[in-house]
This record gives structure tokens, C-alpha cells and sequence, in this order.
């Protein structure tokens, strides 16, 4: 709206510029009677200074007189706190500006000071002497005097003294209202005087009202000229109308201004028309707004110093403030003034005509507010904002002036509810106080203007509130805002402010901060921080204000936070128990917690740390700054349990990461952790980084479990480690050993209590892939002697003995040299498959015996009962293959020993924890049995088990197999051993004979062979021995019938001699023989139909047995009777002779063949098998040899 | 023509702000900025009174002794800010206008773009290139 | 469809037919490509239909607002969605326009342009099916009220073929 008008209409004259401007001012001030409210000398306390001013202001801001004409008119009164003498000078132009009235207030103690108090006084008084009507002074003495107007006895005041004191005794002052009351309406009449003289004045002859600046214009102006004396007129009429104004005459004031409008308009007199357009205005504001009499309560109270000059100014306005909201009278306009909607009109073109005038900008600028606020109150802010925007010219003009121009501006704009616009101006305000131009820059007052701007720029200083979801405003305004106050803390020498306006920057901001912007507020950050460290805790400003804390989230910016659990033989494992604390019920369907846990389970984590035990997180750090950052002092935080962290520190080097931190710590007690996130010690800046306030967490916190405090041991053993071994669950030692199959070993464990608490229990137990049977053949201990070395003791030792034992199959049903290729589908064919030649040199006894008698048995079961034979063979080898493969090669056995310990709090809360031992194996073939036969022994007690051995190893091998028989074998080398061994007994069989299987009774043979056989071998030139067993051992049915103790007892003659199996018999030519046998029933049950027989045969040593024998041999008597029933115990007899006819070697076959009658249909096809064709056989063989006599 | 060109969201954040002279940019921010209450202003005023106004070019928000501040609000709270050097007075309203029209054009483009995430920051060239043609 | 948005308004001929044409099938599609994603679970889900409806009409709006008069209050914005914005999109306006002027409003198409091929006036074959023919559109109005600053929620409801209702219920703050 200026225009260059302005410097053609008056040149600049600083001198008579409005220097002090008064934007407080409100259009009602033009009706007001400026009061000053001064305090003077130095003992009187600013608070009763206040309070009397409080009073004052609040009697006298507003009262009625009555007139001349017996008329009640309602004076309004300001009340100023300061007030520069410039001012003044425009009083002509405005006559609100005049100071008329001044009240000061002083203490006093003694004459000295009343006489100086009195002098001060009379100092305001002329300095206001253009304009004071009248003064009065508040004089508080050590006692009261009779009468107010003087002075108490003992003290005068000094002779040219002339104003009216109030001598008070103490700050009471209990009838100052009716004094001031009475000192204003002096004023009022004094005024009023005034007033009526220029009434009475003729207008044409007063001389012409000047504004300040105006002095020089009309130096050599023709003064009577037409145009000047209307001027002169127009200018009277407007100086009558503010008199009126100010007298409490509204209407003869409107009439006045209208008058003076028309007489200036006509002269062209902008400046003067524009004041009596803003009279106009007063009034009609004051008729229609007589509330907005003060505009809204300033902050009153706001920590003001007294050396500020801007707040100062402030304050003396806030003084005015306090009106009585009882005065509520709803004026209704007695005559016409301005309609709502002109009024600002009219001040638009004042401001206009103002603004011709390059002196009158201060004018100008006060109007604006004025007219804001009258606009304000119509509730038309965008009128409003439109006199405030017209105030962001830049007339040149103190520092001051601006700041105080830009801080009502931000007041009017914030009642706006232009909060953007407010901040903005605060800002321009408090950039203001530390311009260059600023003689004195106030960093204290910028900082405090510029906290003041956050709202407006929705910059909340709590980081809590600036989180990316709910964060507003403009990124760049923020940031400039942030440094501002940063840069303004830190002159204004709190670099703790500094450090964390500079943190919140960089937590807050981060994401909208050039990689640039990034690192220059790093290392800002950096240097502030080394005059005071960042710490996470609200500052408290000396205003009362409380910074929240920022912390450091992105530097180094966090990747991952992960908890991890604890080493696996460190990972506390529930005791399993007999459930009998749970009272009745097994099972509750009360699942305690359950929707708690349901709701965090996301952030719980499903294992447990253990009071007393370093818990780990590990972190991933990214530096993103382009110098290498220094992180120490990272510490986990941690809510609920006590929790001991530890330390950590980190050099991160520039822009580089993910780099790997692990943050450790040690829980105290046991229950629930939560883990919020961790603190750094980074730039200078101590942070608390909550995960929930770190970019791209996945949790907002971790809750882990913390069970009491359990020992912890360390195991060792006295084998050698393993080079590898496989599985690693909690596994924490390991031991090899390498042992012949048969052989045994000892491992020393020993268990070392590496912890804070006893060990009060340990379990052990091994755990491999072996079925059970075979594990406990492996690995055997003793555990008692373990559980009396309990309980362990911190940092004692017990050590338990593990014994080994290479548990194999010795017995392999293969032959490894023959049938090479093909797998043998009967294992037990042994000697038909293996050829004479084959048979090692060192086989002692009966070899060829051996070979024909099996011969017989072979072809004699195929003959009898093929099909079952051959059925349970093929099962039983099958079965056995399947079995025997995986260990009859050397092999590694690996197991577990799983130590499970537990003691101290821990126990009892049902905790253990569990180490293992990894154990492995080497089972080396020893000896290794490829094929087995029965003989018939030279006792009828005893038979002969035939055994293929192998030497596996490649030592020379010292085999004891049997009492006093022993072979030396050497490396690889297979011998073929005969074994004596007791008969199986028929105790043993009757076990089995009940059910009378077949596979029973095979196994109980097995076992009875085995249980009484052992092979005792020992590698020469080593330690190592061990013992083979044969278990695995399967016997045919033929093979049964010598093993097993024969259920018919046997008894021979010859030639009425009872034969012993060793006696060798001889006769003649045609000699008769007798033969008697005998049979007894051994068994607890008859037997039926017996069939008993005897043969003779000869056997041609090449597999072939005659049994035609009847040109050779006559026989004399049945060689074959039947016997019904043979009852328990009972015994047989029969007997028979035989008269052989050619020499030659003879054999008797004796045998006894039951036939039970097929007719029984109750009787199952196993006791068939088993029972019914059976035949018992005479063993050995008796053999005869027949000679010639001669 | 244009000096500074900007793109208010509904929540009265910043979208898109483009400035002649970047290296001065910050000045404009706060420009636009502070012109948002006297927008926001003048919506209200829309929504309460029957006011005749009913267009979407807002007019002159404010002006400054440099320059010149228009504004612009779509039917979907979506602001636009031009700034135009005040010593630039052969500009008319309705260039202005045109300007606003061609703006909003290039971002009604913007938002049918697939990829453009209504509520994102704007990074689309063609935008761009319609800004460059409103402030060349 | 692009076509009719940059005229803003619609030209009745053979070349718009076409484009026409083009988005129906689209449409068709679209449906039986959710309908089959959401085979599995007993319910059909067509939530994702009414979400891209409202992707489609958050932006969409913002074109078929632009040469609109500023909005005078939340029924002159129904009304254009009524008018203008049927109009642009179906080539025609809605039938009928109820309110209780508490934030229900009811639009009545006599004769839904999706749901003219599928049944002649009175047909019952589809009507299970033709919720499916509405989720878009439903979303559509929802996303266009959201970008004009009317949160809702938009049911659909028809009883008779090819006529249908969209039920615009206003979320009051």
C-alpha cells in the first residue's frame, strides 16, 4: 500500500520519527487518559510495586464522573508502565499519546531517602512537563502520618516538593482506590477544561496542528492561504474530536472526525485525514466492541528480566491489562457510527493515506494492528491477515522495533489461529535479537522465542511424537529450525541444550537430512558435546519448559537385535517328574496365562536364560557416516529382573556395516526380563535406543524367561577327542577309542563344577543309535559311585568310570573263501562246502569223523522233515544277515553320554541342564566265525561245536577256546577249532518244551552254547584281548539232536557187556554177536509208539554207506521192534544177535524212532514236527571190526 | 514466470516443491508454508457460508513487496501453491489460472500413475517437466 | 474408459463402444480371477475386488473433480457422484437418491450398466452371483467419498436384476 508517494510528500527527518512504536495499542486506547505507573528509588520490592499497580489498574482503568452538566460520563484510562517522551510529541496529531497523568511509588526509610524519592519524582515530572496534567506520588515510610497528604512526624519533604504525596505507614495502603479514583477524575476535569476551551475557540483562528515530522514542511508556507487555514480547521476539528474522545463524549467526537473528514479530504491533507478516519474508527469500535476494551491476557508472568527491553515493554502493557469483566454494558448506539464492515474499510484507507508518508510508518504499522484487531473481533481473519501482511515492509527501524513489531504480529496471527504465520514471525523476532545489526544480541531471548515457534512449525520436541506415523510439518523448516536452536543454546552458553537439539535432529530428522546435512550435524554434534555429554533425561529450562530426552536411534543404525539363546549344554531343560505335585488331575484345562501369552507370544522368546548365566543379543551396526564412529559403553536395557549388563564398546568405520555386536549381560534373579533395547555412548551423546523408537524392529521389546540360578560343569575325559564328530547339540567333549571287537576299555570321566552352586544331582544316560540290548552291552557304568561323590561343591571335582565293551557279531554265516559272490542260503552247510583241502593243517581231532557223520545227519534231515528244516533255516539266516551286517566289519559305534545336572535354586524350580560326551567307537574286527557244525563228541555228555575262525586283525592271534586249548593264528589266517561242550541239558529244553517250537529250542541252545563257550584271544605283542561269544549261532534240527541231552538214555551190550563208546570192538569171522540195547524214557511225559531198531551198515569212507549188507551179515532175532509206550522213567529192553559172514568194518545204527499215530487230529502239525517223526540215534556210532581168525 | 511451485496434501504436508533458485529454497519453503493458514482459511470460509466463490483458484493468498503467493485447492484437499514475482505485473488472474489448471492436469496424471502411492512424495518426471513448463 | 475420463464426457458412438466393451470384459475377469483365488475358502472373498475399486476410485476422483466447483458440503459431493460421476462412468445417472440427511444415502440405478448383461428385467439366474458384479463398484465409491473426505462404508444390495442399490452410510468422526 505504500506507494512512492511518500518520498515525494516528506523527506526523511529521523529525528522527528516515531521512534517507540506501540503495537499493544487498540483502537479503544484513543479514548483512554495515559497514566505512568513508576516505581522510584530502590527499596521499594517490584512485587509491591505490582500489586499496588494491579490495584490501580484495576480502579482506575474504567470509571464514571459526573460533568459540569450534572452528566455521567465513562472515562477510560491507561496505565503505562513506561513510557519514552517522544511519544509525546505526537500528541497533537493523536492526543491519546499524551502522558497526562503519572504516579510513582517509593520507600523510604529515613529523610535521605524521602528527599531523594521527592527528587526523582520531580525529575518524571519534567520530563513530562509537555504533557502531565497533574502527578501523584506513593510514599511508603517506616510510619504512618495522621494525615495522608504529609509527611509522618519526623519527616518533611523538601521545599519544592509540590506534589501531592500519599504517605503510607506499610504496603496496605488501604484507601488508594479512593485516591487514585480522586487524582483520575482531576485529570478528567482538567481534560474536560481543555476540551470545552477549544469548543470555545474559534476553529479558523488556532494555529495548524503539526504532526512531528511536519515541522520543516511548512517552514515559508503561506499559512493563510485558503487551502492551509481549512487544513488548519480540518486539523482543529480532528484534535477536538480526540479531546471529545477521550472526555467520554462518543458522539461529539464522531461528529467532529466526520466534520474533520470532509475538511481534510477537500485539502488533500492525507496524513490528518487518516487520523480522523482511525477516530472514527476508535469510536465506532468502542460502541460496537466495547469489550475489546484490552485485547486477551498477554503472558503475564513469563520470565522477564528486568534488563530485556522488549520484555519490558511487555511487561508495562501487561500491567494495563486487568479489566473488571463485571463492566459488561451493552452500549446501543445512540447515534450512528461506522457499520462493522466500514470500519475496516476506513482503516484501510488510512493506512493508505499513511502510507504516503515515509515518517509516518510507525503510525502506519500501529494502525494495521489496530485494525487486525478490530478485525480479529469481527471474527474475519482473512481481513485480518491482510493488516498484518501489509506490516512485513521493510521500513527501516531498530532491531528492537522489529523484534517487538514481529512479536505482536505472532500474537495477533496466533489469535488469528495462524499458527504457521506466528511461528514464522516469532522466528523473524528471535533472528532479530541476534542479527548483526543488534548491538547486544540476546541469544537467551532468541532461543526462547524460537522454542516458542515449534508449535507452529508442528515440531514437537519429544521424539515420542515425531515418529514417522504420526509426524507433520515440513521437513526442511524443521531442520532449519532445529539448527537455529541449536546454534542459539549453544551461545547462549548451554551446550547441554545444544547437544540435544542436535540429537533430536539427527533421531527425528534423519531420514529427511542429505547424506551432507547428516555428517556436518554428526560432527557439530560432536564438538558440542565435548563441553557437555548427551544424557538421556529431560532438561528443565530456567522457563519452566522440560526437553524431553533424544536419543541417537540411527547412529549407528541398528540392523538386527536378536536375542540368542544359550549354549547349547548351557540351556536350562525342565526336569521330567513323576507329576504327582499336580495334584489329582494330569491334565488341567485351565491353561493359566494362556491369552497373556497369546498377546505377546510374538516377542517372547521360546527359551530361557538362567539367573547368574551371560545372556548374549547380538546386534548388526551400520555406520552411516562418513568417518568412523566410536560406540562405547552399549549396555542392553532391561525392565523387570535385576539384569547386570556388560559393556561393550565398537569402532565402527566410516559407511561401512552390518557389523556384528554381541551385548551381553548377566540376570540376577529369576522371573521376567523384557529387553527394550539397548544405550550408547556415541558423539558424546548417551542414548537409549528402545527398540520400539529404532526403525524397522520387528518386536517393540523381547521377554525372556530367567529361571534360577543352576550349576554349571565342565567335562572332560581321559580318552583322546575325536577329530570330528557329528551332531553338536550340547555336546561338549568328546572321546575316541578304537577297540577288537570283544574287547573292553575305561574312560575316566570327570566332571568339574565350574559354577557358582553345588551340583546336587546328575543323571546320567547314553544315547546312540544301538537298540538298548546291544547299549548296554557297549557302555556300562557305576552309578552309584557317582551319586556318593554328590553333592559337587563350586570348583570340585567327581569323576565317574565309563566302561566300554566292543559288542559284535563274531559269528558270521559266511564263508569267505568258497562261495564268494553268492550269498549262501544255508549257513550252516558248512563242511559240504568247504573241501578237505581247504581245512587248516593244525585241525586236531576228528576230522573225517566229522565229515561223514555230518554227511548222514544232512542227508537224513532232507530224508525226514525237509520241509520244516529248510523253511526255518532260510528264516533264521535271512534274519541273521540282516542283523549281523552292520557290525560284523569294523565299525564306529557313536553314542551319547547325556550328563544331566542340576542343584541350587534351579533344582528345585525343576531345571536341569545337560551335557554330552561324544563317544565313538572303532570296533575292529577281531575273530570272526564263518561257519559252525556240531560233532558228536567221544562223551555222550559233550559235543564237539566245529567252528571256522578267522584272525580278522593282521596281529598273530593267541586264541583260548576252550579249558587248556589254545591256537596261535596268525594275521588273516582262518583255523577250524572243535570246542567240547556240555550237552544241553534237558532242564534247559523243558522250558521250551511246553510250546515245543522249534525256534525256542534253538535259541535256548544257541544260548546254552554260547553261555558255555568263550573264545579268548589276545593279539600278541599288544595289550589288547578281548573274548568272542557266539551268540548268533543257529542250529538245524540235526545239529539240535546233538546238542541237545538226548531225552532216551542209552544202554548197550555187547556180548552181555555194557559198551562204553571208547571201547573198541573186535571179533571173528562168524562169531555171534549179542546186542542188547536198552532204553530209557528221561523225559516227565511217555512216550508213544517207539519204534526202536538196529542196523548195521558199512561205510566206505567216501560218502557212501552200505546198508545191504544181507550176503554179510545175518541177524538173528527182529532188529526192529515196536514199543507202544514207553512210560516216564520206564526203561526198554530188547535184544538181538548178529553173526557177520565177511570181514570187514561194521557200524551199528541204533536208533529210536517214535511214530505217533496220525489218527489223534488234536495234535498240531508243530508237536509233529517236533515229537512225531522223530528219531533218536545212538552216538556215536558203535563200530565193529571183524577179522579173520586165522 | 513462476518462481516456486508446490504440491500441499490433504494433511497440509509438503508433496512436491520446486523452486527457481534452490539455493534459496529454504525462503520459499516458508512462503508456502505460511501461506497454508490463509488457504486453509479460505476453505473454511467455503465450507460455512454460502460463498459465492465456489472455484477451486483460491486468488492472491498473500503478497510480500517481492512476491506473490496464489493458491489453488482441489475437491480432494489437495493444495497448490504458486509463487510469482510481484515486479511481474502483466500477470493476470486468469493466467494464473491456467497455470493452476495446467498443475492440477499434470497431477491428476500423477495419481492415475499405478506406481504413485496417493499420500507419497511426488517423483514423477512428467510432473516435473509440467513444473518446469509453468515456471519457464 | 480412459477415453470418456480425458473428454469428461461421454460420446455415444461406435469407437466408445469398443472401449466400453473392453472394460466389462476386464471387469469380468478380474472377478473370476478373484473368485478362483478365493476357491478355497468356503466364503468368497471379494474383499480384494472392493479394494482395488478403491484404489481405482481414490484416483480417479481426483480427475473427475477437476473441473467440478468447489464442493458446498457432503451432499452436493453425493449429488455429483449421482450426476457427473455415474454419468462418466456408466453413462448414466442414478435413478434415485435417497438420504435420512444423517449420513445414509441411498442410490437406486434402475438399470446398472454391469449388471445389464446378465439378466433381462426380473431374471433370478445370477442373482446369487451378482454381488460379485458390485464389489468394484462399491469399492469405486467408497475410494472416490474417501479422496473428497467422506469416510464410509458402501454396501450393495440388489433384489431384482438389472437394478441394484448402494447403500453410502458416512463414518462420523
Amino acid at each position: 500500500m505504500r506507494s512512492a508517494l511518500s518520498v515525494i510528500l516528506s523527506s526523511p527527518v529521523p529525528d522527528n520519527k516515531m521512534s517507540h512504536p506501540d503495537y499493544e495499542q487498540t483502537a479503544h486506547d484513543h479514548a483512554t487518559i495515559l497514566v505512568l505507573l513508576k516505581p522510584v528509588g530502590t527499596q521499594i520490592k517490584p512485587k509491591t510495586v505490582d500489586r499496588l499497580c494491579e490495584r490501580i489498574i484495576k480502579c482506575g482503568s474504567r470509571f464514571t464522573v459526573t460533568d459540569s452538566t450534572n452528566n455521567q460520563r465513562e472515562i477510560l484510562a491507561r496505565y503505562v508502565r513506561d513510557y519514552p517522551v517522544e511519544n509525546t510529541e505526537w500528541g497533537d496529531f493523536q492526543t491519546h499519546r499524551r502522558l497526562l497523568g503519572l504516579i510513582t511509588f517509593g520507600k523510604y526509610e529515613n529523610q535521605t531517602e524521602l528527599n531523594e524519592l521527592c527528587r526523582l519524582h520531580e525529575t518524571f515530572k519534567v520530563k513530562y512537563v509537555q504533557t502531565l496534567y497533574d502527578s501523584r506520588t506513593i510514599l511508603i515510610g517506616p510510619n504512618a502520618s495522621e494525615k495522608l497528604s504529609e509527611p509522618p512526624p519526623g519527616f518533611t519533604t523538601p521545599f519544592n516538593f509540590k506534589t501531592t504525596g500519599f504517605f503510607y505507614g506499610d504496603d496496605l495502603c488501604p484507601d488508594l482506590e479512593a485516591q487514585i479514583l480522586e487524582f483520575l477524575k482531576g485529570l478528567f476535569y482538567v481534560l474536560d477544561y481543555k476540551r470545552l476551551d477549544r469548543t470555545r475557540e474559534k476553529f479558523d483562528k488556532v494555529a495548524l496542528l503539526k504532526a512531528p515530522f511536519e515541522e520543516k514542511d511548512f517552514i515559508g508556507l503561506d499559512l493563510e492561504s485558503r487551502n492551509n487555514r481549512k487544513r488548519c480547521v480540518g486539523r482543529a476539528i480532528k484534535h477536538l474530536g480526540d479531546l471529545s474522545l477521550q472526555a467520554g463524549l462518543y458522539s461529539d467526537a464522531f461528529n467532529n472526525y466526520t466534520s474533520a473528514v470532509v475538511t481534510l479530504q477537500g485539502v488533500n491533507d492525507w496524513l490528518w485525514l487518516g487520523a480522523a478516519y482511525e477516530g472514527q474508527c476508535a469510536v465506532s469500535a468502542i460502541m460496537l466492541y466495547p469489550n475489546l476494551f484490552r485485547s486477551p491476557p498477554l503472558q503475564r508472568n513469563s520470565s522477564l528480566q528486568e534488563s530485556s527491553p522488549g520484555k519490558q515493554r511487555r511487561d508495562s502493557q501487561a500491567s494495563t491489562l486487568p479489566i473488571s469483566p463485571t463492566i459488561d454494558t451493552v452500549r446501543t448506539a445512540k447515534f450512528q457510527v461506522l457499520a462493522p464492515e466500514d470500519i475496516s474499510k476506513r482503516y484501510r484507507d488510512a493506512i493508505v493515506h499513511y502510507s504516503k508518508y515515509q515518517n509516518a510508518g510507525i503510525i502506519e504499522n500501529e494502525a494495521s494492528f489496530k485494525a487486525s484487531r478490530i478485525s480479529i473481533e469481527q471474527n474475519c481473519p482473512l481481513q485480518a491477515a491482510a493488516f498484518l501482511n501489509n506490516m512485513f515492509n521493510s521500513i527501516p527501524m531498530p532491531e528492537k522495533e522489529k523484534i517487538d513489531r514481529f512479536t505482536t504480529l505472532a500474537e495477533l496471527y496466533t489469535a488469528l489461529g495462524f499458527t504457521r504465520k506466528a511461528s514464522f514471525c516469532l522466528r523473524h523476532a528471535a533472528l532479530h535479537y541476534v542479527s548483526q545489526k543488534n548491538q547486544n544480541p540476546d541469544w537467551q531471548q532468541c532461543y526462547n522465542l524460537l522454542l516458542q515457534t515449534t508449535s507452529g512449525f508442528k515440531l514437537s520436541l519429544d521424539p515420542a511424537e515425531m515418529s514417522p506415523s504420526n509426524r507433520r510439518g515440513w521437513p526442511s523448516i524443521q531442520i532449519q529450525l532445529l539448527n537455529e536452536l541449536e546454534t542459539a543454546a549453544n551461545r547462549m552458553g548451554n551446550p547441554a541444550l545444544a547437544t540435544r537439539h542436535l540429537t533430536f535432529l539427527l533421531q527425528t530428522m534423519y531420514n529427511y537430512l542429505s547424506v551432507n546435512q547428516r555428517r556436518d550435524a554428526a560432527l557439530q554434534l560432536q564438538a558440542v558435546s565435548q563441553q557437555c555429554e548427551g544424557a538421556p533425561v529431560p532438561l528443565v529450562l530456567d522457563s519452566g519448559i522440560v526437553i524431553p530426552p533424544a536419543n541417537l536411534t540411527n547412529i549407528p543404525r541398528t540392523k538386527s537385535f536378536v536375542l540368542k539363546n544359550l549354549q547349547p549344554h548351557l540351556q536350562p531343560q525342565k526336569i521330567e517328574r513323576v507329576k504327582e505335585d499336580h495334584g489329582p488331575f494330569l491334565f488341567t484345562p485351565i491353561n493359566f496365562g494362556s491369552l497373556d501369552r497369546k498377546t505377546i507370544s510374538k516377542s517372547k522368546v521360546d527359551y530361557l536364560w538362567v539367573d547368574g548365566d551371560i545372556c548374549e543379543v547380538t546386534m548388526q551396526l551400520v555406520n552411516p557416516l562418513p568417518f568412523e564412529l566410536h560406540v562405547s559403553n552399549m549396555r542392553l536395557l532391561t525392565n523387570g529382573v535385576v539384569f547386570e549388563s556388560i559393556p561393550e564398546s565398537i569402532s565402527i568405520p566410516a559407511e561401512s556395516g552390518p557389523i556384528a555386536v554381541t551385548l551381553a549381560g548377566t540376570p540376577r534373579e529369576a522371573g521376567e526380563l523384557e529387553i527394550l533395547g539397548f544405550s550408547t555412548h556415541c558423539l558424546g551423546v548417551k542414548s537409549d535406543c528402545q527398540l520400539k523408537h529404532v526403525d524397522s524392529m520387528i518386536h517393540q521389546l523381547y521377554t525372556v524367561e530367567v529361571v534360577p540360578q543352576l550349576p554349571k560343569i565342565n567335562v572332560e575325559t581321559s580318552l583322546p577327542r575325536t577329530a570330528s564328530f557329528s551332531s553338536a547339540d550340547n555336546i561338549v567333549t568328546s572321546a575316541s577309542i578304537s577297540l577288537y571287537g570283544g574287547e573292553s576299555a575305561e574312560c575316566t570321566i570327570t566332571i568339574t563344577n565350574v559354577g557358582q552352586v553345588p551340583v546336587e544331582m546328575v543323571d546320567i544316560s547314553v544315547q546312540s543309535t544301538l537298540d538298548s540290548l546291544t547299549k548296554s552291552k557297549v557302555f556300562r557304568w557305576n552309578e552309584e559311585d557317582l551319586q556318593t561323590q554328590l553333592p559337587l561343591q563350586p570348583q570340585t571335582s567327581a569323576s565317574i568310570t565309563l566302561y566300554m565293551h566292543a559288542a559284535m557279531d563274531f559269528v558270521v554265516p559266511t564263508s569267505r573263501h568258497g562261495s564268494t559272490g553268492v550269498y549262501p542260503s544255508q549257513p550252516n552247510s558248512l563242511l559240504s562246502h568247504s573241501g578237505p583241502s581247504s581245512l587248516p593243517s593244525r585241525l586236531s581231532s576228528p576230522s573225517h569223523h566229522t565229515k561223514r557223520q555230518s554227511e548222514i545227519t544232512s542227508s537224513f534231515r532232507s530224508a525226514t522233515n525237509s520241509s520244516t528244516g529248510s523253511s526255518s533255516g532260510a528264516g533264521s539266516s535271512s534274519r541273521l544277515s540282516k542283523l549281523a551286517a552292520p557290525l560284523h566289519a569294523s565299525n564306529v559305534v557313536e553314542g551319547q553320554l547325556r550328563i544331566k545336572y542340576s542343584g541350587a535354586a534351579g533344582f528345585g524350580a525343576g531345571y536341569c541342564r545337560v551335557s554330552s560326551v561324544f563317544i565313538a567307537i572303532e570296533m575292529l574286527p577281531s575273530v570272526q566265525i564263518t561257519g559252525w557244525d556240531v560233532l558228536p563228541a567221544e562223551l555222550p555228555t559233550q559235543f564237539y561245536l566245529v567252528l571256522d575262525v578267522t584272525n580278522m586283525t593282521n596281529h598273530e592271534m593267541e586264541l583260548n577256546y576252550a579249558t587248556n586249548k589254545r591256537i596261535y593264528m596268525e594275521g588273516r589266517e582262518s583255523c577250524r577249532i572243535p570246542i567240547p561242550v556240555d550237552r544241553c541239558p534237558l532242564n534247559k529244553q523243558t522250558l521250551v518244551n511246553g510250546s515245543g517250537n522249534v525256534d525256542d529250542l534253538q535259541k535256548v541252545c544257541a544260548e546254552h552254547i554260547a553261555s558255555l563257550t568263550d573264545l579268548n584271544w589276545q593279539l600278541l605283542g599288544t595289550e589288547s584281548k578281548g573274548q568272542a561269544n557266539l551268540t548268533g549261532l543257529t542250529l538245524t534240527q540235526n545239529m539240535l539232536d546233538l546238542v541237545r541231552m538226548s531225552p532216551l538214555q542209552w544202554e548197550i551190550t555187547i556180548n552181555e557187556k555194557v559198551f562204553k563208546s571208547q571201547d573198541e570192538l573186535k571179533c571173528t569171522l562168524g562169531d555171534c554177536v549179542s546186542v542188547g540195547v536198552g532204553v530209557s524214557n528221561a523225559l516227565e511225559n511217555p512216550l508213544k509208539n517207539l519204534t526202536l531198531s538196529v542196523n548195521l551198515y558199512q561205510d566206505h569212507h567216501n560218502g557212501v554207506h552200505n546198508y545191504r549188507l544181507d550176503s554179510r551179515v545175518s541177524i538173528a532175532g527182529a532188529n526192529k521192534v515196536m514199543l507202544p509206550t514207553l512210560q516216564e522213567s520206564g526203561r526198554a529192553y530188547y535184544e538181538c544177535r548178529v553173526v557177520f559172514l565177511t570181514i570187514g568194518q561194521y557200524k551199528f545204527d541204533i536208533q529210536c524212532t517214535s511214530r505217533e499215530p496220525s489218527l489223534n487230529p488234536s495234535v498240531t502239525f508243530t508237536e509233529l514236527s517236533s515229537n512225531a517223526g522223530h528219531t533218536w540215534r545212538y552216538t556215536p556210532p558203535i563200530e565193529i571190526k571183524v577179522v579173520d581168525d586165522c | 514466470m513462476a518462481v516456486c511451485v508446490a504440491v500441499i496434501g490433504k494433511d497440509n504436508s509438503p508433496k512436491y516443491i520446486k523452486c527457481v533458485d534452490e539455493t534459496n529454497a529454504l525462503q520459499f519453503h516458508y512462503k508456502v508454508h505460511t501461506s497454508i493458514d490463509i488457504v486453509e482459511e479460505k476453505l473454511n470460509i467455503g465450507t460455512k457460508t454460502v460463498a459465492d466463490n465456489k472455484e477451486l483458484f483460491l486468488g492472491m493468498l498473500y503478497s510480500t513487496e517481492e512476491y506473490k503467493i496464489f493458491g489453488y485447492a482441489t475437491n480432494t484437499k489437495i493444495k497448490f501453491i504458486i509463487v510469482l514475482q510481484s515486479s511481474n505485473a502483466t500477470l493476470r488472474d486468469n493466467e494464473v489460472r491456467m497455470m493452476f489448471r495446467k498443475l492440477h492436469i499434470a497431477y491428476a496424471n500423477v495419481v492415475s500413475d499405478p506406481f504413485y502411492i496417493p499420500g507419497d512424495q511426488i517423483k514423477s518426471r512428467a510432473f516435473d517437466s509440467a513444473v518446469s513448463e509453468i515456471m519457464s | 474408459m480412459k477415453h470418456q475420463f480425458v473428454d469428461g464426457k461421454s460420446v455415444p458412438g461406435a469407437k466408445a463402444e469398443a472401449d466400453e466393451c473392453l472394460f466389462e470384459y476386464l471387469h469380468g475377469e478380474i472377478i473370476n480371477y478373484v473368485v478362483s483365488k478365493s476357491k478355497e475358502s468356503s466364503e468368497e472373498d471379494l474383499s480384494q475386488l472392493e479394494w482395488m475399486g478403491f484404489s481405482v476410485g481414490y484416483r480417479i476422483i481426483e480427475r473427475l473433480t477437476r473441473e467440478m466447483q468447489r464442493f458446498k458440503d457432503e451432499l452436493d459431493i453425493i449429488k455429483f457422484i449421482c450426476t457427473d460421476f455415474w454419468n462418466s462412468l456408466y453413462h448414466k445417472q442414478v435413478d434415485n437418491l435417497r438420504t435420512n440427511h444423517h449420513g445414509v444415502y441411498v442410490l437406486h440405478d434402475n438399470e446398472f450398466r454391469l449388471l445389464a448383461k446378465i439378466g433381462k428385467a426380473g431374471s433370478r439366474q445370477y442373482l446369487c452371483e451378482s454381488p460379485r458384479l458390485l464389489a468394484f463398484t462399491c469399492g469405486l465409491l467408497r475410494g472416490s467419498l474417501a479422496n473428497l473426505g467422506v469416510a464410509c462404508t458402501v454396501k450393495a444390495e440388489v433384489t431384482a436384476l438389472p437394478s441394484c442399490k448402494f447403500n453410502v452410510e458416512v463414518q462420523r468422526m
